[in-house]
């Protein structure tokens, strides 16, 4: 997919494949997709607290610290990104897909 | 953290232990760790009677119709490993080669499922059978299922997913009238339900350590039937008989390679100890009482679907539920996040089961109670999913 002057692929969960590659850009993109028409502020709270953990720790933020440190209730959560903070959040905010047991 | 959270996912491990395994575990290395052998100094003796203690507990404690009629059971026949899943892919790898046949059915967990597909995929067979909609095996199916390259039937005596109990007397029964040799996974039912190896006609049993024996994570082992045979598959150190160049064929050595878990299996005996002392029927009908506090109240929300049996017999104290219109992972964080429920989400290790039941793809909410776990925790979780599921996103 083509996404500003960038070539973006995604794995067939819809998570980036190459998730270096990200920006705010992209962000919308995968926004627009989860059905988000507008990023708000505390869409952009929780997407940037899980992308700049991620990039810190190598892995997505449990969703009790996405919570605490933004300020978020979970089903607030839920409200802002219908498919939840894994598959939903974590994808706007560019991460590969969680590792999750299903 | 302990006291904040609901611990309702004991079929992934215990939790809490009891205290003596807490004390037992954390003073382990300040007073024994030296590695066990019958020569060497006084502390690797010691280590060696305590591991010695250990398998005769287990011995008994899985063949107590054997010990109680004035037989012995030979205590090296119970081996020890990291895991239910180490022990059996050591029970599959021992039984099953090219060309041979394995029974086993749709309720079993990965541990089973995925040595059984390498097997297959390395020239064995495999027969799967089906449960019926409430998830209970015919043992007459077992039967059907066994052909003239049949080298085992393994069996998971207790589902993670819908807690449901098989029947091991009949199916050993069958097992051993077509001599075929009969392993149990008792990774969900060891230290919750009595079983009996020479009752069952069991050759090999596997349990695991951490669920409801109460001991540490990286215990378990297999109990041996005096009259099975089994190939060994882990070759290593023994710590006797080092010249020998290839690995010994006598117990416990046979199944065992290597420094066993020493603080792992002191913290096994004193779970089991917890156990025994406790009782498994007070135990049993301790958890079975919440239990069904906890069915009627899921049952009675709208929304909620149960999966499997909600029969009171024959089964352990774990129900998979879903709620409309929510994904199963969504349902548990909430449950973790704004309630402190600790449930288990998913297809639990066990896909193919959900297929039977029409779980997938993003399988159940898994409750499991525990001895620790009180009425008002269970309450408390009932008025949690109602929430849950009057409040739709």
């Amino acid at each position: 997919m083509k996404i500003g002057d960038k070539s973006i692929d995604f794995d067939k969960d819809g998570f980036m494949v190459n998730p270096g590659l990200w920006d705010e850009q992209i962000a919308r993109a995968i926004a627009g997709d989860e059905g988000i028409e507008e990023m708000t502020e505390q869409h952009w709270a929780i997407v940037n607290f899980i992308r700049n953990y991620w990039l810190e720790h190598d892995l997505a933020p449990a969703v009790r610290l996405i919570c605490s440190d933004v300020g978020v209730g979970v089903r607030q959560i839920y409200k802002l990104f219908t498919s939840g903070p894994a598959r939903g959040a974590c994808r706007v905010a560019g991460l590969p897909k969680p590792d999750g047991c299903v | 953290m302990a006291e904040r959270i609901i611990y309702l996912d004991n079929a992934a491990t215990s939790f809490p232990k009891p205290e003596i395994v807490h004390e037992t575990v954390r003073d382990f290395y300040s007073q024994n760790g030296v590695n066990p052998g019958r020569t060497g100094c006084d502390l690797a003796i010691n280590a060696e009677q305590m591991i010695h203690e250990t398998r005769k507990q287990f011995s008994a404690f899985f063949n107590r119709s054997l010990i109680e009629s004035g037989k012995e059971k030979d205590p090296n026949r119970l081996v020890f490993t990291m895991n239910a899943t180490m022990s059996l892919n050591l029970i599959i790898n021992g039984m099953i080669g090219p060309g041979d046949h394995v029974v086993t059915s749709m309720l079993e967990h990965n541990s089973v499922i995925r040595p059984v597909n390498h097997k297959v995929r390395e020239g064995a067979e495999a027969t799967y059978v089906v449960p019926d909609a409430e998830g209970y095996l015919d043992p007459e199916d077992i039967r059907k299922a066994i052909k003239r390259n049949t080298r085992l039937v393994i069996i998971n005596h207790a589902s993670n997913v819908t807690g449901v109990v098989q029947d091991l007397n009949s199916i050993g029964a069958i097992c051993r009238e077509e001599g075929v040799p009969f392993a149990v996974d008792t990774a969900q039912s060891a230290g919750v339900l009595p079983i009996d190896m020479t009752e069952c006609h069991i050759d090999f049993l596997s349990f695991t350590g951490h669920k409801g024996l109460f001991g540490p994570t990286g215990t378990g082992g297999i109990c041996v039937a005096d009259d099975a045979e089994i190939r060994g598959t882990i070759y290593g150190g023994t710590g006797v008989r080092s010249a020998v160049p290839y690995h010994l064929e006598e117990y416990p050595y046979r199944l065992e390679a290597g420094t066993q878990n020493l603080a792992g299996i002191a913290g096994l005996n004193a779970g089991l100890t917890w156990v025994e002392n406790k009782g498994l029927n007070t135990i049993y009908a301790h958890e079975m009482s919440l239990f069904e506090i906890l069915q009627n109240g899921l049952s009675d929300i709208p929304g909620v679907t149960l999966w499997g049996t909600q029969n009171l017999d024959r089964r352990v104290a774990t129900l998979s539920m879903t709620v409309n219109h929510y994904d199963a992972s969504d349902v548990g964080t909430i449950l973790d996040v704004d309630y402190g429920i600790q449930t288990r989400t998913g297809l639990h290790c066990a896909p193919l089961i959900h297929q039977h039941l029409g779980s997938v793809p993003r399988g159940t909410v898994r409750f499991s109670v525990g001895p620790f776990n009180t009425v008002e925790q269970i309450r408390t979780a009932i008025r949690a999913v109602a929430e849950i599921a009057s409040d739709r996103p």
